[in-house]
């Protein structure tokens, strides 16, 4: 973590102002409640003891309906500062989060699992909220408050207060070890309990395996069994918990038994205080516990919740270690105009690259790549040959060597204006939900015409598909909308890349899945693009590898050789080995 | 609310447990206000110079009274949450049974996954129902009730009054909080489901997205979604709070009539003053009973909504029809008849089988190739009754499958499917799935058989299978195939992650297994299919070619070219 500062610090420096409204809302909640005791005991004392006319205590409670009202408001106030530090504390951290995921380069975007980072920037941001909005008013108000009171109370009867300081602690005390026991046991049971959560999700991914296998009927039972054994286990956990809230209550109730007889006693065997006096304190008692009481609750609540933003912290200061985004200045606005003539010549030298120590490490050695040369990249799957695209195309960043570009570095400061001149057709492209039209223009980056995308998508063999939707381009597609099957979503980013019309076309081929008809369209598109620019083909058909200018051989991360098809026939068994495998595989 | 009639059914067998939390909280909520009220009284004797013992009397009923509260606090607690529990543990099963006869009908293709962790959440989701929504206001009536007839000994008025602050409390207030609430509540969910699928869309296009220059413009729109659900959450939470203020101010504005009432009331003679701080104490006291009112409406709005989720998605769906009686003879191989057979997926633009027809005579090995996305495994699905066709006629044996019972087809068949489902256990448990004993050395002689011959009966399987590579699943579903006796073998792509080696070695041993059985086996590779019987040729839904291994090549059409193109494929076999 580098001796950064912890998230909350930072958005409370951020929110120090809100911190001091809520200190003085605080203070003059805290006098509210102690007027609003003392007008009543005040009104009591006169209606009852001095049998004051009902006309005498209009004025005095006329005030105390006024207290009333403005205790009221204040509470209002202390929450709705408490929601705006909590939405805009949301706000900063979502945002940081955000920016980490459309800052982080591939290998961040690769690694971990796309839901627990969705569940990131939506529930752990959203947990952290009862921190700002609940505990950090509540705590404000356990600062003040009681102390107000007890002070207060000091000065009405001494032995009150003294009762009330010395039992306080308790609570606090006990607080702490309900959680830290629950925690025990919690943790101690926690695999048990995952056990039986899970069980539920699981006959429920299953089912159509338990159906066929007859099972389903009996997993029904097994679902009740483990949901009862869950209900035990936490059973076991909650009575802890509740235990602990009787032994507290308990105390409070004591506490409030003993004033109130020590209050009596004062009031009838030495005499030495007014009801007055005696019924205020008794009032201001219960405010007194139930205020931390409910600080309790807050502070569990806070716990809760600073857990979640250390998971946040912990993502953001896991991916700035790995590739600090403040290292990245913007893009240059304007073209360099050294990186013409496209299409580029590419050089690699000795480009090295590895998605986390120990694990698989590319070794490029040097490799040049001429202006519209069509190289076939071609090896094992799990040989580099994705990460090498990964590489050129500026995705990854190489942990050491340089990328030449007409004998330019590739930097993070150039690769927006580098990305406007590539074009990456995997085998799985993203959809996005819009329309059919929409998803083609992304290729462009920039207003492009219906004309246009209609050419691109004739290009890119999509005519006839659009034709059969009813709304034509106007069709939403990807979430939400019409689903296209592997073959369209291909052709789809093909028609992105004819509206781009890319200098560097870099191509991982489709293996299997595709019909006859779309194969042949995307390797006719693929000709028309390539023939103004470079092209790197990860390729899999001995058709396009024949053709290619050169092939480049991948094996474990390193480059086993290069060079024409024939050449490498005669001059590399591995490479015949791995052309003939098929053949060969087939029996008889 | 009919959408919460499950939730009625099941705590209407946990009424013990209900019964006793009520009284739980009714006793802690009386012994409350009495213990208030009473000290209250106690402070007001005090002026009269009673003797000390009343006053020792009172002061050890107050403490009793604290304890009795305390306890009986406990007790709810304790009930409540148990009934909880139990009633969740049979929301659970009860919507599994409710799910078996929908599934797969209910997942679309896509999604799935979603789908069910919805349906586990909402379940979850169910349980405050009972804890904050359903009992609470029953408890906080109960009390107020009893307080108004006891405080209706010393003053009929105030308990008028009381009866106004419980309606206010337990009626008005959270009545007029879900006025507003449910439309921002609803605005709140849009909104995050809004951000909730452009983080996805940004996490799954990254590389398009960073290639074709769009992340900047992405990241902008992604923190305008953020910001507006932040101003959203503001705006509901915001809601809540006004709410919870005006319950509070409800609390006070009772109390001080209380006080204004007895002021009245005493100067008028008709109550006497010792009364007065007894009251006041009792109001406010009752009013803290009534504090889960205030946070009602969200958990209402929020049970409310899964459960009418779950309504609509597990409940609505038609009813299966009764299950047909017809059942296969498990002795003879079967025949597959298909004709004019067509499907279509719920909200999709296009079938998945067109007026497909086939047939598939008893003991004969078929397999069916395609492009993905041809319907091969929708074919399987239909085959094994885990579908109904939109159109058109299927029949096993002669027997229409609508009148076939689905599992007498379950038991006839040996499936393998395309994404089998492992469960949390051991390899043991996996294999022994269909309950059906075999000794360990059955099993250990099948792991050997698909070529896992380390592989132990103890080892341990994660959720899903997680800890397991694609070709051990793979094996491990083949063999709990060839575990069991079916004359019907439906596999679809069963050996796609196995390399050739290992995949002959398997298929061997189920070939020879199967010699006399019914063999249908999707394939996406056209190695091996020389010995087949008839390989069928999809796509789009539809059969394009059929025939012999050799009649296909000679034939120089679909199959032809499409083994043409395998064999230009390099690299991909290890």
């Amino acid at each position: 973590m580098r001796g950064k500062r912890s998230l909350i610090a930072i958005q409370m420096t951020a929110q120090r102002k809100r911190l001091i409204y809520l200190a003085f809302i605080s203070l003059a909640l805290g006098a509210a409640i102690v007027s609003q005791a003392a007008l009543l005991a005040e009104a009591v004392q006169r209606i009852f003891v001095e049998r004051a006319s009902f006309s005498s205590v209009a004025l005095l409670l006329g005030i105390l309906l006024v207290v009333m009202a403005i205790r009221t408001l204040l509470s209002y106030g202390n929450g709705t500062v408490g929601l705006q530090m909590a939405a805009t504390a949301k706000k900063n951290m979502r945002a940081a989060v955000l920016q980490n995921f459309t800052f982080a380069s591939m290998p961040s975007s690769l690694r971990g699992q796309t839901g627990g980072k969705v569940s990131m920037a939506l529930d752990a941001v959203d947990e952290a909220d009862s921190y700002f909005s609940q505990y950090m008013p509540r705590m404000v108000e356990t600062v003040m408050i009681p102390i107000l009171i007890l002070v207060v109370t000091f000065t009405q009867h001494a032995h009150s207060g003294i009762i009330m300081l010395v039992t306080a602690p308790f609570i606090p005390i006990f607080m702490i070890l309900v959680g830290l026991k629950t925690k025990n046991k919690s943790e101690e049971k926690y695999a048990q309990l995952a056990e039986f959560a899970g069980t539920f999700l699981d006959s429920l991914q299953g089912l159509v395996t338990l159906k066929i296998f007859g099972r389903a009927r009996r997993q029904q039972q097994e679902i009740e069994r483990s949901s009862l054994r869950y209900r035990d286990a936490t059973m076991d956990i909650l009575k802890i918990a509740f235990t602990n809230t009787l032994m507290l209550e308990s105390i409070v109730m004591l506490s409030i038994g003993i004033v109130a007889l020590e209050l009596a006693i004062q009031l009838l065997v030495f005499q030495s205080m007014s009801f007055h006096t005696a019924f205020f304190v008794l009032l201001l008692v219960p405010e007194f516990y139930s205020l931390l009481k409910s600080s309790g609750t807050a502070f569990h609540n806070g716990r809760t919740s600073m857990g979640a933003i250390r998971k946040v912290e912990t993502m953001l200061a896991d991916t700035n270690d790995r590739n600090d985004p403040k290292d990245q200045p913007v893009a240059l606005p304007t073209f360099p105009k050294k990186w013409f003539p496209m299409p580029p010549s590419i050089e690699l030298d000795n480009v090295r690259f590895q998605y986390a120590p120990d694990s698989f490490e590319l070794n490029t050695g040097s490799i040049t790549i001429g202006p519209g040369d069509h190289i076939a990249l071609v090896g094992h799957s799990g040989s580099g040959k994705t990460t090498l695209l990964h590489l050129i195309a500026g995705l990854l960043k190489p942990a050491s060597g340089t990328i030449l570009v007409n004998g330019n570095p590739l930097t993070p400061q150039n690769e927006t204006t580098w990305f406007e001149h590539i074009s990456y057709i995997t085998q799985h492209p993203y959809i996005f939900a819009g329309t059919f039209a929409d998803n083609i223009a992304i290729g462009a980056g920039r207003k492009v015409t219906r004309a246009e995308i209609e050419v691109a998508a004739a290009d890119a063999g999509l005519s006839k598909v659009v034709s059969q939707l009813e709304q034509g381009f106007d069709t939403p597609v990807g979430e939400g909308g019409r689903g296209l099957s592997g073959g369209e979503k291909q052709r789809l980013a093909l028609a992105r890349a004819f509206l781009k019309r890319p200098s560097l076309i870099l191509f991982d081929e489709p293996t299997v899945g595709l019909d006859l008809h779309t194969e042949g369209i995307l390797q006719r598109s693929i000709a028309t693009l390539a023939k103004s620019a470079t092209m790197i083909t990860a390729a899999h058909r001995l058709y396009t590898i024949r053709h290619a200018d050169n092939i480049l051989i991948m094996d474990h991360g390193v480059l086993a050789g290069s060079g024409h098809h024939d050449e490498l026939m005669k001059r590399l068994p591995a490479y015949a080995e791995m052309v003939d495998v098929q053949r060969k595989g087939v029996p008889g | 609310m009919n959408e919460l009639a499950i939730l009625s059914q099941a705590m209407i067998r946990e009424r013990k447990d209900i019964i006793l939390s009520i009284l739980g909280g009714f006793v802690a909520g009386i012994a409350g206000v009495v213990l208030f009220s009473t000290s209250g009284y106690l402070i007001s004797q005090t002026v009269f110079e009673p003797p000390l013992y009343t006053l020792i009397v009172l002061t050890s009923l107050v403490k009793l009274l604290g304890l009795l509260r305390a306890v009986s606090r406990y007790g709810e607690r304790i009930y409540s949450h148990r009934a909880t529990f139990s009633m969740l543990s049979r929301l659970r099963s009860s919507f599994f049974a409710k799910l078996i006869p929908l599934t797969p009908g209910i997942l679309n293709k896509n999604r799935s996954g979603d789908l069910l962790a919805r349906i586990v959440g909402d379940v979850e989701s169910l349980q405050h129902y009972f804890l904050r929504v359903a009992y609470p206001p029953i408890i906080v009536v109960m009390v107020f009730l009893t307080t108004m007839l006891a405080t209706a000994s010393f003053s009929f008025w105030m308990a008028c009054l009381m009866l106004l602050g419980m309606l206010g409390t337990v009626l008005v207030v959270p009545g007029i909080v879900l006025l507003g609430y449910r439309k921002i509540n609803g605005h709140v969910r849009k909104q995050r489901a809004l951000l909730s699928t452009e983080v996805t869309e940004v996490l799954y296009g990254f590389r398009d997205l960073k290639v074709y220059g769009q992340l900047a413009q992405r990241e902008q729109q992604l923190r305008q979604a953020s910001a507006a659900l932040a101003v959203e959450q503001q705006r509901e939470a915001g809601h809540l709070l006004r709410g919870q203020s005006m319950h509070a101010f409800v609390t006070y504005l009772i109390s001080w009539g209380v006080l204004a009432l007895g002021a009245y009331l005493i100067s008028d003679g008709t109550l006497a003053g010792v009364y007065l701080a007894m009251l006041v104490m009792a109001s406010l006291t009752v009013f803290e009973e009534a504090a889960a009112m205030a946070t009602l409406p969200a958990y209402k709005q929020d049970s409310e909504h899964a459960a009418k989720r779950l309504t609509e998605e597990v409940l609505t769906p038609t009813l299966q029809p009764l299950q047909p009686s017809r059942t296969l003879n498990a002795d003879h191989a079967v025949s597959i008849e298909l004709s004019g057979v067509s499907f279509q997926y719920e909200g999709e633009w296009r079938p998945a089988l067109k007026s497909l027809s086939l047939q598939i005579p008893p003991g004969s090995k078929t397999a069916i190739v395609g492009p993905s996305g041809s319907g091969k495994s929708t074919l399987m699905e239909l085959l094994l009754k885990l579908r109904t066709p939109t159109a058109g006629d299927l029949r096993l044996s002669g027997i229409s499958v609508q009148e076939l019972e689905e599992s007498s087809i379950w038991k006839t068949a040996n499936v393998v499917l395309q994404q089998s489902h492992f469960f949390r256990g051991t390899i043991r448990d996996n294999l022994l799935i269909d309950g059906e004993d075999h000794s360990d050395g059955d099993l250990l002689d099948i792991l050997a058989k698909v070529q896992l011959p380390t592989t132990s009966l103890t080892d341990p399987v994660y959720e899903k299978g997680e800890n397991l590579s694609d070709g051990e699943k793979q094996r491990l579903a083949l063999a709990r195939a060839m575990l069991r006796n079916g004359k019907l073998w439906l596999l679809d792509e069963p050996t796609s992650s196995l390399d050739y080696v290992t995949e002959q070695r398997v298929l061997t041993h189920l070939y020879e297994q199967a010699s006399e059985d019914t063999l249908l086996l999707i394939c996406h590779r056209l190695n091996g299919l020389e010995g087949m019987d008839k390989i069928v040729v999809m796509e789009q839904g539809r059969v394009i070619e059929t025939g012999s291994y050799s009649e296909l090549m000679e034939q120089n059409g679909y199959f032809y070219k499409m083994k043409q193109m395998e064999l230009q494929l390099i690299g991909e076999a290890h």
